[in-house]
């Protein structure tokens, strides 16, 4: 399946400055692992140490929350993914 | 029933369709309680104020500090060192006399959250971190007053609003997520928009007109000036609001 991820303004430097980068997967969790090998730094900034997705993330799928288990739920061809960060500074 | 005087001050808004002195008349009527009075209480409360929300409370705890002047418009140089809320009054008072304004110098706890909002119509959503806003959020969902959220981070904002039993609430779309508390990179343009998206959605519900910031949370990048949205759902499990109908 081919995907677009949209990339945020402050992890763009991880990405080489690209906005949307084009992977390869069927879940979520596929396309960000597709991300990830892609541009490598941009992994400390998505997951945890053990590996999960930080809780402050949210994924959209075509604009709707993935939540729950978002990296499981499944994509299809031309789907768009956003990278979504829960902020609460005021 | 409005005065000469304020049919005069807000002329330009009551000509609006579908405002009208009965939009004003309910903007005078109405409680609304703003939590936190830093980069994006200043915003709200200026516009809410020079609107004629009857009456406001403005609930902060700290003092002002030169690091403060970058994005929290409310407060000057002179300012430095006073506590805010009474710099805040001060200010408010002065831009506009004929509106109650009040200050609860107070920290937000579990314990004093539901005495701080009760007795008011809507409660803004101004803090500084998460904790905070989740007491706020699950105070104002069991005293079923709406709640009108906004965040910031660098040139980023977030905003949505929460009609109790009715929408998504803030559980729903964060679901407990927690940041650990930092420094956060801010600029003073970003609460400055989101404070007054804030501000809007607080006149469009007590006027009744326009279509609310529901369902859906405002991700705003200053960086591209792009506005996007995230569909969210109410959750039935939610520890919130799942009690509530809707």
């Amino acid at each position: 399946m081919s995907v677009k991820i949209n990339i945020p303004s402050y992890m763009k430097s991880s990405t080489d400055g690209n906005k949307v980068v084009e992977v390869n997967g069927s879940t979520v969790g596929e396309c960000l692992n597709h991300l990830v090998k892609q541009f490598p730094r941009i992994k400390k900034q998505l997951f945890s140490k053990e590996g999960n997705l930080f809780e402050n993330i949210t994924i959209s799928i075509n604009g709707e929350s993935a939540y729950p288990e978002q990296l499981a739920k499944p994509v299809k061809d031309d789907d768009e993914l956003k990278i979504v960060l829960l902020i609460g500074g005021g | 029933m409005l005065t000469t005087n304020e049919l005069k001050r807000y002329d330009r808004q009551i000509i609006i369709k579908g405002f009208g002195k009965e939009g004003q008349e309910k903007l005078k009527r109405a409680r609304v309680v703003i939590a936190g009075s830093g980069g994006l209480g200043s915003p709200s409360s200026i516009y809410l104020a020079a609107a004629g929300v009857g009456t406001i409370r403005i609930v902060d705890h700290g003092s002002v500090e030169l690091s403060n002047l970058n994005r929290q418009v409310l407060y000057w140089d002179e300012d430095i060192g006073r506590k805010k809320v009474v710099s805040a009054i001060g200010k408010l008072k002065r831009l506009n006399p004929e509106i109650e304004i009040e200050a609860m110098e107070e920290t937000i706890t579990e314990a004093n959250v539901s005495r701080l909002v009760a007795g008011f119509d809507l409660v803004v959503d101004a803090m500084d971190n998460l904790p905070t806003r989740y007491l706020l959020n699950k105070a104002a969902i069991d005293s079923n007053i709406p709640f009108f959220h906004g965040a910031v981070y660098g040139f980023e904002g977030r905003a949505i609003t929460i009609i109790p039993g009715k929408t998504a609430c803030l559980e729903c779309v964060y679901h407990g997520a927690i940041i650990p508390q930092e420094k956060f990179p801010v600029i003073g343009v970003a609460p400055a928009v989101i404070g007054c998206l804030q501000a809007t959605e607080v006149i469009k519900y007590i006027v009744g007109i326009g279509e609310l910031l529901t369902d859906r949370l405002l991700i705003y990048d200053g960086l591209t000036l792009k506005f996007t949205e995230l569909k969210v759902k109410k959750d039935p499990n939610c520890k919130h609001c799942g009690h509530t109908g809707g």
